[in-house]
């Protein structure tokens, strides 16, 4: 039996499309990322090619660009080149990790972090600087360097070097550069936090949700981490309003990771992030990397699980921002931005190909360079797959021209991977090529079985159920949710 | 035998840890039997046979040995599973390779290009081979017709010409 009771499909009707049955309905999208959502008995007429031709169904089809004899060409290739916008450009996350030493001890802790003593896994200033100077090889007119560990303020004097450092430098090539940092906050003090403003450091940090919970995950020695967490973020807040920004736009950022017990905790953690004056929430599964191969009995779940978790709070996000609350959940904007909007935000672990290796590079502390943080997370943990050298070693060129690179870019291209070729969330979805082989064992993977491909489904059919059932008041938080502000203050302009 | 395999290609041996799986080689790739196994080797010891003609075997040999049937029956599950989607895999790679390659060769392309408003600095000037001959030619491939086939260009040919043709006399 063919879907919706189809009996004779017509070969000459619809133009190539790919379907999927969300809940009763029909999700029918093409290769440019065109949609409809069609009824069964709708869906029937464009699959027996029997809609007339001055009916409203017609219209929908003609104008997603699903008629075979109506196709527009043009219209069609207008459209694939936006949304491919992104592979114009090179690298241009480069993530220095600073340092392995943390203050912090998490159970899912990806990064694989050091004790406090193991100054040896600091990075040196020479090898930040060699990492600024590989990073400004890219063609990308804009570099943005994101500090990460560990933990960076522990390392401090570097970050400070690389910041200098990178600011003349970039200036010196005509590059607009950004720095940002990821940090726990705890060992942020008065004069670091000055410095971090001064030179236009973006601040970002993790909250786990409220703080029994984030304390419980992560264990600050003496104190609590989700206090701390909060002052700082609190302080820096006031900061950016003392120097004139729009609190709305410039404000510290938290992501969240989400274990086994932030299941039950949804609400809660949506108004920990409310509270804190954050905007975005990312309501991301815990990844397999680093410490999670030890804990995953604790803190993995089955991703059916993580769905209930996901549409219950996702829901409760948008009853607030239909009362006047501003926050978003970023999965849900990532791919509304490419369902309504056709752009692609350039998510870089949700795009086909993805940013691994082509947009993202990492760089450890002893001056190695990955196809990503994924990437140089696996190195931690005895596996050295993808990486591309040393850097003052590694020339820009060798590195884009590696083969690791182009197996990455070839294996994360969802036209290339059983399922998802098929599957009509394609236009809008991505595959990490890391992911799979760290879970699966190979670049491709088995994406029936995958966790990440499970998730993305399963937001993407939440995404359509919400558009087809159409409230005015929900359609006006999604479409919000896709108006990207960019924070100009952080960016530093040549000249 | 392992539950729900056909019991003439997937057989256990719980003793020696080890799952042995027969694959029709008409209905699956050599390549895909590869890369299905390949996956393996991090946990197990494998082993490709051809025990007749028109059929691969594969043995997996749990690293740790002994194994229950339940492991033994995932094990060969994943393999299956892996050797349907390797199989496939290189179908669709096949009838996309275009869109494949005009992607991959964007992507790369547009990452490796030169900084467009980067004019060469003077680092560059350390790299820079201040040698008349760069590389080598041995086709001579760079060369003009002319020079590959010792054709005179029309300004070598006036110059020669005016040197011959000078007080000794033109040439014939």
């Amino acid at each position: 039996m063919m879907l919706a009771g189809i009996e004779k499909p017509s070969v000459t009707f619809p133009a190539f499309f790919r379907v999927r049955e969300v809940s009763g309905s029909f999700v029918v999208t093409n290769a440019q990322g065109d949609w409809v959502i069609l009824t069964a008995p709708e869906f029937k007429a464009f699959g027996e090619g029997t809609v007339d031709p001055s009916s409203t169904l017609w219209e929908r089809l003609k104008a997603a660009n699903l008629i075979r004899a109506e196709f527009d060409v043009p219209a069609a290739v207008a459209r694939l080149k936006k949304r491919m916008k992104f592979l114009d450009n090179g690298p241009n996350l480069h993530m220095l990790v600073v340092t392995l030493r943390c203050n912090e001890t998490c159970v899912y802790c990806h990064a694989s972090r050091a004790d406090m003593e193991a100054v040896q896994t600091d990075m040196s200033a020479e090898t930040a600087e060699r990492s600024i100077d590989l990073a400004l090889g890219s063609p990308s007119p804009f570099i943005t360097i994101e500090f990460q560990g560990g933990e960076p303020l522990v390392n401090f004097t570097v970050v400070k070097h690389a910041i200098e450092y990178g600011q003349r430098r970039a200036k010196e090539v005509g590059k607009s550069i950004e720095f940002t940092m990821v940090s726990n906050l705890a060992l942020m003090d008065e004069e670091k936090l000055a410095f971090l403003l001064d030179y236009k450091v973006q601040i970002c940090t993790s909250i786990d949700g409220p703080e029994h919970l984030h304390d419980k995950q992560r264990k600050l020695i003496g104190s609590s981490a989700f206090k701390a967490a909060v002052h700082w973020i609190k302080r820096i807040n006031q900061a950016y309003v003392e120097r004139g920004l729009d609190p709305s736009l410039y404000h510290v950022e938290a992501l969240l990771t989400t274990t086994r017990d932030a299941l039950s905790r949804g609400r809660e953690i949506v108004d920990t992030y409310n509270s804190l004056g954050c905007r975005a929430l990312h309501l991301r599964p815990i990844d397999p990397f680093g410490f999670v191969e030890k804990t995953a009995s604790r803190v993995e779940y089955p991703r059916e699980e993580y769905l209930k978790f996901y549409r219950d709070t996702t829901d409760y996000i948008i009853e607030l921002n239909k009362k006047g609350e501003q926050i978003l959940e970023r999965y849900a904007a990532i791919f509304l931005t490419k369902i309504l909007n056709g752009e692609d935000p350039n998510f870089l672990d949700i795009r086909s190909p993805s940013g691994a290796g082509i947009s993202a590079i990492a760089y450890n502390y002893d001056g190695l360079v990955f196809a990503g943080d994924e990437a140089r997370m696996l190195h931690e943990t005895g596996d050295d797959t993808f990486l591309l050298g040393r850097v003052g070693e590694l020339t820009y060129e060798q590195m884009m021209a590696h083969p690791t690179v182009r197996a990455l870019v070839l294996a994360s291209n969802v036209n290339g991977r059983p399922d998802c070729v098929n599957c009509a969330y394609n236009p809008y979805c991505g595959a990490d090529a890391v992911h799979t082989y760290k879970t699966q064992g190979s670049l491709s993977g088995r994406m029936r079985e995958s966790t990440v491909s499970a998730v993305h489904k399963g937001v993407m059919d939440y995404l359509f159920e919400k558009i087809r059932e159409g409230d005015p008041g929900t359609m006006e938080v999604f479409r919000r949710w896709t108006i990207n502000r960019s924070r100009d203050h952080f960016v530093q302009v040549p000249g | 035998m392992l539950d729900g395999f056909p019991k003439d290609l997937a057989v256990g041996d719980l003793a020696e840890g080890s799952v042995t799986l027969t694959v029709d080689a008409a209905v699956y790739p050599l390549e895909a039997v590869y890369g299905a196994a390949y996956i393996f080797i991090d946990r197990c010891f494998v082993l490709l046979d051809r025990p007749k003609a028109g059929s691969v075997s594969v043995t997996l040999a749990d690293k740790k040995g002994a194994a229950d049937a339940d492991a033994l029956r995932r094990m060969a599950g994943e393999f299956a599973n892996e050797l349907l989607t390797q199989a496939w895999r290189q179908k669709i790679v096949e009838e996309n390779r275009v869109i494949l390659e005009t992607v991959t060769t964007q992507a790369l392309a547009g990452a490796a290009a030169r900084p467009v408003s980067s004019e060469p600095s003077l680092d560059d000037l350390a790299s820079f081979d201040f040698t008349e001959e760069s590389f080598d030619d041995p086709l001579g491939i760079a060369m003009s017709w002319e020079e590959k086939y010792k054709k005179k260009t029309p300004t070598e040919a006036a110059s020669e010409a005016s040197s011959e043709g000078g007080a000794s006399g033109a040439k014939p």
